[in-house]
C-alpha cells in the first residue's frame, strides 16, 4: 500500500495555545514548598493549592498560561488541571476585577439582611451581580455560606472577611479600596 | 473458575450458588433478573452514580446498587418490588428531565439505551414542566461530535479514556447539574479512538463522520474484522444501499475479542470502501507508457492468460497481507499449480518466518494478556499499531498490577504505563535479543547502553512471575533477533509460570499470509527473478519501483496506486465489505469476514479474479466460486487449518485458534554466532531516541485506504482546532489544514451552520449576494 | 458574637478570650502539650480505650464514635497511615470549627499528634476550606512554632514517635466536607466522595489507612487524655459523651458559638435566654435549624414548651438532628417557602453532579421554587416537592442528596401554612398558572 505524503509535525496535545506561564524564582519557590507537602509521586495534590494560593494570586485568574505552567509542572494533562478547577466555585476561569466581592447569601445572612447590603453595593458600583465595574475595579459575587453567620450578614474581599455589615459600613469599606 | 469457594444467595426467594466475591448486578443478570444500569460497564471502574440497579438486600437499611455490591453467603435480594420500580422510575424520570426529547434527529435514535430503559422501566407521563437546560451541538475534533444537553453522566467515556487508552483526553468539568463531559480548551487532541463515541448510551457523542446520515434501523448489520491492525478486532457494518455508512463494535451486535474497542482506523476508516475513486471496470495498458483502457471482465481476463502463457515460466505470484486467507491461498495456488513455480512471497515489512520456524511456546490470546502478570514488550509501538494489544496491557497494568516492561530505542507513549523500561541505544534490538535469549557481556551492553542491573532486573521480574508472562515481538526486531528470542522463549517457563508470545506484526492477515505460503521466497527474490508478475494488491513504493523493466504486471486493486502505474493490466478487486472470506490474527484466531455489500462497479474477490485467470489458462481449482470452497480446500491443504470450515467460525465469541505448531528446537548457534559477530561490528555510542513520538504518529498516517476519509486528512495535519466549534471543521479548513477562506467557511465560522437556522440565511445572504 | 461556655466550665473554650492565646507560650501556659506528653508514656491501645470510654462522637455531622473510628484502622498494615483533619466547615450555619483554629490552633496540633500517635501514623493534613485563608496563615505559624519546640517533626519531646502535619486548602466546594470527597480533593481530584466501603480507615488518602476527623472532635481529644476518658464522658451524658460547640445565627441577640454539656436541658431556654433572646422584642420565634442546614427544620411548637434535650438522642425525639450544631433561628418575618428555596439553591450548587438524582433532583426542585415563588404555584407542587424528595432521598450515592431532601420534606409538612400561600395563590387566575407549564 503507498503511503502519501506525510507531514512529521504533529501536535500531541491541542490547546488554546501551548504557551505556558514563567514565575520569579520567588514565586517556584513558594509552588516547591506547597508540592513538598505531598509524596514524591503524589504531586497532583498540590494542584489546588498552587491554583488557589499561587496561580490565581499572580495571574488575577486561571488563564491559559497559568493552567499550562501547572500542567508541565505537576506532570498533567491540561484536562486535567481543567476537570479540577472547573470544580471548584474559587477558581476564576475569567479574569475578575482587582477586589473581588463575595457576599454570602446562604440563609443566615439571607435573614440577617444580605439582599439590601447586595442591593446598596450594586447600585453603588452600579453592576449587577456577576458583573465587573468598567475600571476592572469590582467584581461582585454572590456565594454560598461562608462560616460567618454570627456575623451575618458577610461578605469576602479577596481573602478577607468583612462581618456584621451595614451600608454604612460598606461605604467606608468600599472607599477605602484602591 | 470452578475451584473458587462458592456461597449462596437469594434472590427474588429462589436460592443460587455463587462464586465467593461476584458481583450482585451480574449473578442477578446471569440468572434472568434483569437490572437496568447505565454507569456500570464491565472491566471499568466502579461508578454508581446512575443510580438505576437498586435492590433490596436484607438487613441493609437503604436500596443499595447492585453493581457495588459483592455477594456473601447468605445474602437475600430483591429485585423488583414497589420500592424498586418507584426509585427506578424516578431515576429515569430525573435523567430525562434536562435531555431534550429529540430522538427524531438524534443519531442514536432507536439505538439508544436512555431511550429503550424509558420504554422498559420508565413512566409514561413526564411531570417535568420546567424549562430545560440547553447547551449547543458542537464538535470536539472532526471526528467526535457532540451534543452535552443529552449527557446523563455515566462516565463511561471518561473511563475508557483512561482506562482503555491511558489518554485522560476527556474529563467532567464544572460541577452538579452543570457538570460537562469535555477537555480543555474544547478541542480533543488524543488517538480519536472513538470509545468514548461507542460506549455513550445516549447521543452525546457522536460519529463525526456519520452524523445525520440514517436512522441506525435502516442500517444492515454485518459482522466483520478489522481490515487494519493485526489484533483482529471484530465490528459491524453498517449498510444501506449498497453503502458502508459506519462502523461500530456494539455489543448487541457484535460479540468479538474486542469487545466495543476499536480505533481511529478500524472505526472511522471505511471512507475508502464506497469511494468514488474505486475502479470501475479491468483496465488495460496495451503499450508501455502508454494509458490504462477501459475494458471489460472477458477481454482482459483472456488478455492475461495469453501474455501469462507466451511468457512462459517466469512467472512471479506476490500476495500482500492484506487479503484474505482466500485470496492469498490462491495466490500460492496460481503460483504452486498454474505457473509451476515457488516463486510466490508476500509483500510485508515484518516477516513471520523465524518466528513460526523457531516458535517454542504457544500465541497469546488478548484474553491472556488482560490476565498476564507480567508482560515483556521488545520494539513495536502497539498503542499506534495493534491498539487493542495496547488497551489490553494497559487495563492488565491498572486493574491487576501487572509488570509491563518495555525495552525500546525509543521512549514510545506506552513507557508512561511500564513499570521498568530499559532505553536501550538505536538499533541495537540485535544486542539485546543476544543478551535476554543468550548471554549478556560487558560488549553487549555497552552496543545497547544499559547496565548489567537493568537486565538482573529484568530477569528478577519474570523469575518472580507467578501465572502468565507474555513476551512480546515488534517489528523492529530482525529476523535473527526475532529467531533466537522464539527460540529461547521456553526456557523462562517454570512450574509456576507459563511463557506466551505475542506478535506485533502490520497487517490485518500478516499471519495468515504467513501461514497460506509457507514455502514462499523473499519478495526481492521473486521481484528479480520473474519477468512476469500476478500481484494482489499494491507494493510498498520502493518495491514498485523495481516493477519498471517488467515484461508483463498485472495487479489486482481497489485503487490506481502507484504500483499500478507499472501494470499492464489492473483488475478491479472487491473491498472487504464486499466479500467473505477469513483473516488470521496476531494471536491465531481465523475470523470472519463477511459480505456487507454488494461488490462495487464491477470489482471481484481477489480469489475470484485469480482462480479466472487459472482457469483461462487450463487450471481449475474447482471453486465454483464460492468462498466457502476456498476455505475447505485450504483447510484440506494446510495442516494447522485443517478441519475448519465456515460454520465453526460462526460464533465471534468462540473463536477458532489455528494450530500453529511448536517448532522442533533447533540449533540456532550459527543465528547466534552471526547476530554476535553483527553486534560486535555496531558502534558503541549509539545513542537513543529520546523524542516521545507523538500521538498518532502512526494511526493519522495517509494512506491509500485512510486517505479517503476527509477527516484523516485534517488530523494528520495537526488536528487544527477550529474557530467556531459549532461547525464541522471540515468547513472551516482545508485537508491540508490551512484555513478555508471561500465564503462557505465564512458564512459557517460567523454563525455556526446547522445550529442556528435564522442567522445562517442571514449572514449568507451578506457574503453570497443572490 | 458571643464566644462562652453555659452549663459548664469551659473546656473547648478554655483558652479563647486569652490575650495571644493562638501562641504556644499561652498554650503551654495553660496546660498545653501536658496531654502529648501523658499520651507519649500510654500505649496505642491506652489511647484508644480512653477514647472510647469518653463516648466522643464525631462533631463533623455525622456523629460516629471516635474511639470505633480509631480502632477500625489496620494496626499491621505495613502502608503510611495519614490522620487528617477535616476544617472545611461549609455547612451553612456552622463556624465553630472557625474560632477554635483562630484561637486555639495548638490545641488541634495537640489533638492531632495524639491521634496519629495512637494510629502509628507519620503525616497529618489540615483540609481548610479556601475562603479560610487566614485560618491557614494562622495554622502554619502555629504548626512552625510547634516545630521548633520539638512538638512537630522527627522524633517527637525525644521518643521514637515522628510525625509531620501539614495545611492544604481547597477551594469552594461543600461537599469536600464530605471525608471521602474531601479526600479526592486532597488528591488533586474533583471533590467527588467515593465508595464505602473500602472505608477511609481502611483505603482513604492514596489508598492507605486514614482517619478523618472534625477539628472539634480532635480538640477534644487532648482533654479526654487529660482528664481521663469516663471524667470527660461524665460531663455529658452516657451516649453523649463531653461538651460541645454550638453556632447560633439569625434572629438571636446574642449569635455566637457556645458550649454547652451534652444533655443541655432545654432548647427554648438556649435559644430565647442563653442567647439573649429573640432579636427583635415584638417578633415571635417561628422556626429552627438546629444542626446546620442538612437537618429537619424545627417549627415553635416543638421547641416552646417541649424541654428538647440538646444532644444526639434529645434532637431525635425532638424532631430534628445534631449535625453539625449549627443553630440558626428564624423569627417570624422569614417566609419559610423562601428560605427552603434559600437552602435548595445551596444544595444545588453545592451538589457534586456525580449521581442522578441529587443533581438532577437538586436542579429540578429548584425551578420549581422558583416557579412557586414567581407566582406560578400549583396545588399539586406541595406533592410534587415531597416525591421528588422522597424519590433523592435514601437513593443518592451520598448523604448530601439527602440533607437536600430533609429540609424541604420537614418545611413542606411543618409550615404547610407559608406554602398554601402560594400554591393557592387567589391573584394569580388558574388560566395563567396554566399558561406557565409550556
Ligand atoms: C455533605 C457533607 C458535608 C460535610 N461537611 C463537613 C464539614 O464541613 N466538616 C466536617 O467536619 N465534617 C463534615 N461532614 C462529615 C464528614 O463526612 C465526616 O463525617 C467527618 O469529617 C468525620 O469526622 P468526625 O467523626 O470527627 O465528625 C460532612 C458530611 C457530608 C455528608
Ligand atoms: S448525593 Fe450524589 S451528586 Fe450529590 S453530592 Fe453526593 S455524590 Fe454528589
Ligand atoms: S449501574 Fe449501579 S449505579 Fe449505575
Amino acid at each position: 500500500m503507498s503511503t502519501a505524503a506525510v507531514p512529521t509535525d504533529y501536535t500531541n496535545r491541542v490547546l488554546y495555545s501551548e504557551e505556558a506561564a514563567s514565575f520569579s524564582p520567588e514565586v517556584l519557590a513558594e509552588m516547591d514548598a506547597h508540592i513538598a507537602k505531598y509524596p514524591p509521586d503524589r504531586k497532583r495534590s498540590a494542584l489546588i493549592p498552587l491554583l488557589l494560593l499561587v496561580v490565581q494570586r499572580e495571574r488575577g485568574y486561571i488563564d491559559n498560561a497559568g493552567v499550562n505552567f501547572l500542567a508541565q509542572k505537576l506532570e498533567l494533562e491540561v484536562t486535567d488541571v481543567w476537570e479540577t478547577a472547573t470544580f471548584y466555585s474559587m477558581f476564576n476561569m475569567r479574569p475578575v476585577g482587582r477586589h473581588h466581592i463575595q457576599i454570602c447569601k446562604t440563609l443566615s445572612c439571607r435573614v440577617m439582611g444580605e439582599p439590601q447590603i447586595t442591593e446598596h453595593i450594586c447600585n453603588r458600583l452600579g453592576i449587577h451581580v456577576g458583573e465587573t465595574t468598567p475600571d476592572e475595579r469590582f467584581t461582585v459575587s454572590l456565594v454560598e455560606c461562608l462560616g460567618s453567620c454570627g456575623t451575618a450578614p458577610m461578605m469576602q474581599i479577596g481573602f478577607d472577611y468583612h462581618e456584621d455589615l451595614t451600608p454604612e459600613k460598606v461605604d467606608k469599606l468600599l472607599d477605602s479600596l484602591e | 473458575m470452578a475451584t473458587e469457594e462458592q456461597i449462596k444467595v437469594t434472590i427474588n426467594g429462589q436460592e443460587f450458588s455463587v462464586d465467593k466475591g461476584a458481583r450482585l448486578i451480574d449473578v442477578c443478570r446471569e440468572n434472568a433478573f434483569n437490572i437496568p444500569s447505565f454507569c456500570y460497564y464491565e472491566d471499568l471502574a466502579l461508578q454508581a452514580s446512575c443510580r438505576m440497579c437498586l435492590v433490596r438486600i436484607e438487613k441493609m437499611p437503604k436500596l443499595q446498587t447492585s453493581c457495588t455490591i459483592t455477594c456473601t453467603d447468605g445474602m437475600i435480594v430483591t429485585t423488583q418490588s414497589e420500592e424498586i420500580e418507584k426509585a427506578q422510575r424516578a431515576m429515569l424520570e430525573f435523567l430525562l428531565a434536562n435531555h431534550p426529547l429529540d430522538c427524531p434527529v438524534c443519531d442514536r435514535g432507536g439505538e439508544c439505551e436512555l431511550q429503550e430503559m424509558v420504554m422498559d422501566w420508565g413512566d409514561v407521563e413526564e411531570r417535568f414542566i420546567e424549562p430545560k437546560n440547553a447547551q449547543p451541538e458542537k464538535f470536539l475534533s472532526p471526528i467526535v461530535a457532540n451534543d452535552p444537553q443529552r449527557c446523563i453522566l455515566c462516565k463511561r467515556c471518561t473511563r475508557v479514556c483512561d482506562e482503555w487508552m491511558g489518554e485522560d483526553a476527556i474529563e467532567a468539568g464544572n460541577r452538579g447539574v452543570n457538570t460537562v463531559i469535555g477537555t480543555y480548551g474544547g478541542w480533543l487532541g488524543c488517538s480519536e479512538c472513538g470509545n468514548c463515541i461507542e460506549v455513550c448510551p445516549t447521543g452525546t457523542l457522536l460519529d463525526g463522520t456519520y452524523r445525520h446520515e440514517t436512522r441506525p434501523w435502516e442500517l444492515e448489520q454485518t459482522v466483520s474484522t478489522d481490515p487494519y491492525s493485526s489484533d483482529g478486532m471484530q465490528f459491524s457494518l453498517g449498510a444501506r444501499g449498497g453503502k458502508i455508512h459506519r462502523i461500530v463494535a456494539r455489543d448487541r451486535y457484535v460479540d468479538g475479542l474486542n469487545g466495543e474497542f476499536l480505533d481511529v482506523k478500524s472505526r472511522f476508516g471505511h471512507g475508502f470502501i464506497n469511494h468514488e475513486d474505486r475502479l470501475k471496470t479491468p483496465l488495460i495498458r496495451y503499450t508501455k507508457g502508454g494509458k490504462l483502457i477501459p475494458t471489460t471482465w472477458d477481454e482482459a481476463i483472456y488478455f492475461v492468460a495469453n501474455k501469462f502463457k507466451e511468457n512462459g515460466n517466469n512467472i512471479g505470484v506476490i500476495a500482500t497481507a492484506r487479503l484474505t486467507n482466500e485470496s492469498i491461498f490462491t495466490l500460492k495456488r496460481f503460483a504452486t499449480e498454474v505457473a509451476n513455480s515457488d516463486n510466490y512471497a508476500v509483500s510485508d515489512a515484518y516477516d513471520l518466518a523465524p518466528v513460526f520456524d523457531n516458535l517454542s511456546v504457544s500465541l497469546c490470546t488478548h484474553k491472556e494478556i488482560r490476565r498476564a502478570k507480567t508482560i515483556l514488550l521488545i520494539g513495536g509501538e502497539p498503542e499506534e499499531e495493534q491498539t487493542f494489544t495496547g488497551k489490553q496491557i494497559r487495563q492488565a497494568v491498572r486493574n491487576d498490577g501487572a509488570k509491563f516492561i518495555v525495552i525500546h530505542d525509543t521512549a514510545i507513549r506506552m513507557t508512561e504505563q511500564a513499570t521498568q523500561f530499559i532505553h536501550i541505544n538505536k538499533n541495537s534490538f540485535d544486542a539485546f535479543a543476544l543478551g535476554f535469549a543468550d548471554r549478556t557481556d560487558e560488549t553487549i551492553l555497552k552496543k545497547i547502553g544499559a547496565a548489567q542491573s537493568e537486565f538482573d532486573d529484568l530477569l528478577r521480574t519474570i523469575g518472580e512471575t507467578e501465572g502468565d508472562f507474555v513476551i512480546m515481538l515488534g517489528r523492529d526486531l530482525s529476523p535473527e533477533a526475532q529467531a533466537v528470542i522464539a527460540n529461547a522463549a521456553a526456557n523462562f517457563a517454570s512450574e509456576k509460570r507459563r511463557v506466551l508470545l505475542h506478535l506485533l506484526p502490520l497487517y490485518n492477515n500478516s499471519v495468515g499470509a504467513n501461514d497460506m505460503t509457507a514455502g514462499r521466497k523473499s519478495l526481492r527474490e521473486v521481484l528479480q527473478n520473474s519477468k512476469s508478475l500476478l500481484i494482489g494488491g499494491s507494493l510498498y513504493e520502493d518495491d514498485a519501483k523495481l516493477l519498471a523493466n517488467k515484461d508483463f504486471v498485472v495487479v489486482q486493486e481497489l485503487f490506481e496506486t502507484a504500483t499500478t502505474e507499472y501494470a499492464d493490466v489492473v483488475l478491479p478487486a472487491a473491498s472487504f465489505a464486499e466479500v467473505d472470506g477469513t483473516y488470521t490474527n496476531n494471536t491465531g484466531f481465523v475470523q470472519r469476514v463477511r459480505q456487507a455489500i454488494e461488490p462495487l462497479n464491477q470489482a471481484r474477490a481477489d480469489w475470484a479474479i485469480t482462480s479466472m485467470i487459472a482457469r483461462e489458462m487450463g487450471v481449475d481449482f474447482g471453486y465454483n466460486f464460492a468462498a466457502t470452497a476456498v476455505f475447505k480446500a485450504l483447510a484440506d491443504t494446510i495442516p494447522a487449518y485443517a478441519g475448519l470450515r465456515y460454520p465453526h467460525l460462526k460464533d465471534e465469541s468462540k473463536p477458532a485458534k489455528v494450530k500453529h505448531a511448536i517448532a522442533e528446537k533447533r540449533d540456532l548457534s550459527n543465528v547466534i554466532n552471526g547476530l554476535r559477530r553483527r553486534v560486535e561490528s555496531m558502534p558503541d555510542e549509539g545513542g537513543k531516541n529520546i523524542v516521545k513520538p507523538k500521538t498518532g504518529h502512526k494511526l493519522f498516517r495517509l494512506t491509500t485506504m485512510t486517505e479517503k476519509t476527509p477527516q484523516f486528512h485534517l488530523l494528520a495535519h495537526g488536528n487544527p482546532k477550529p474557530d467556531n466549534l459549532l461547525v464541522s471543521p471540515l468547513v472551516q479548513f482545508n485537508l491540508d489544514g490551512t484555513p478555508r477562506t471561500d465564503t462557505l467557511a465564512q458564512a459557517a465560522a460567523a454563525t455556526g451552520i446547522g445550529d442556528k437556522i435564522e442567522d445562517k440565511e442571514n449572514v449568507l445572504h451578506k457574503i453570497i449576494p443572490k | 458574637m458571643e464566644i462562652k461556655a453555659i452549663g459548664c466550665e469551659p473546656l473547648q473554650l478554655k483558652r479563647v478570650h486569652l490575650e495571644n492565646s493562638h501562641t504556644l507560650k499561652v498554650y503551654q501556659e495553660n496546660g498545653g502539650y501536658a496531654s502529648l506528653r501523658k499520651a507519649l508514656g500510654m500505649t496505642r491501645d491506652e489511647i484508644i480505650n480512653e477514647v472510647k470510654a469518653s463516648a466522643l462522637r464525631g462533631r463533623g455531622g455525622a456523629g460516629f464514635p471516635t474511639g470505633m473510628k480509631w480502632s477500625f484502622v489496620p494496626k499491621d498494615s505495613p502502608k503510611q497511615k495519614y490522620v487528617v483533619c477535616n476544617a472545611d466547615e461549609s455547612e451553612p450555619g456552622t463556624f465553630k470549627d472557625r474560632y477554635l483554629m483562630e484561637r486555639d490552633p495548638h490545641a488541634l496540633i495537640e489533638g492531632m499528634l495524639i491521634a496519629a500517635f495512637a494510629l502509628g501514623s507519620e503525616t497529618g493534613y489540615i483540609y481548610t476550606r479556601g475562603e479560610y485563608k487566614y485560618l491557614i496563615d494562622i495554622m502554619d505559624k502555629a504548626l512552625d512554632e510547634a516545630r521548633s519546640a520539638g512538638f512537630l517533626g522527627k522524633n517527637i519531646l525525644g521518643s521514637d514517635f515522628s510525625h509531620e502535619i501539614y495545611t492544604h486548602t481547597g477551594a469552594g466546594a461543600y461537599i469536600c466536607g464530605e471525608e471521602t470527597a474531601l479526600l479526592s480533593s486532597l488528591e488533586g481530584y474533583r471533590g467527588h466522595p467515593r465508595m464505602k466501603p473500602p472505608f477511609p480507615a481502611i483505603e482513604g488518602l492514596y489508598a492507605s489507612p486514614t482517619v478523618v476527623n472534625n477539628v472539634e472532635t480532635l480538640t477534644a481529644v487532648p482533654q479526654i487524655i487529660e482528664m481521663g476518658g469516663e471524667t470527660w464522658r461524665n460531663l455529658g451524658t452516657e451516649k453523649s459523651g463531653g461538651t460541645k460547640l454550638w453556632s447560633v445565627s439569625g434572629h438571636v441577640k446574642k449569635p455566637g458559638v457556645y458550649e454547652l454539656p451534652m444533655g443541655y436541658d432545654d432548647m427554648e431556654k438556649f435559644i430565647l435566654e442563653d442567647c439573649g433572646g429573640m432579636l427583635r422584642d415584638d417578633k415571635k420565634l417561628k422556626a429552627v435549624i438546629p444542626g446546620g442546614s442538612s437537618v429537619y427544620i424545627m417549627n415553635a411548637e416543638q421547641i416552646i414548651g417541649k424541654k428538647v434535650l440538646l444532644d444526639y438522642e434529645g434532637l431525635v425525639v425532638g424532631g430534628s438532628m445534631v449535625g453539625s450544631g449549627g443553630f440558626i433561628v428564624m423569627d417570624e418575618t422569614v417566609d419559610i417557602m423562601e428560605s427552603t428555596k434559600n437552602l435548595t439553591e445551596f444544595y444545588k450548587h453545592e451538589s457534586c453532579g456525580w449521581c442522578t438524582p441529587c443533581r438532577e433532583g437538586t436542579d429540578w426542585l429548584l425551578k420549581i421554587f422558583n416557579r412557586v415563588a414567581s407566582g406560578g404555584g400549583q396545588p399539586e407542587d406541595a406533592q410534587l416537592l415531597l416525591d421528588i424528595c422522597d424519590n433523592i432521598e435514601g437513593k443518592s450515592f451520598c448523604p448530601l442528596g439527602d440533607a437536600a431532601a430533609w429540609p424541604i420534606q420537614s418545611a413542606v409538612k411543618r409550615f404547610p401554612e407559608d406554602f398554601k400561600k402560594y400554591l393557592l395563590r387567589q391573584d394569580v387566575a388558574p388560566v395563567e398558572a396554566e399558561a406557565q407549564k409550556f
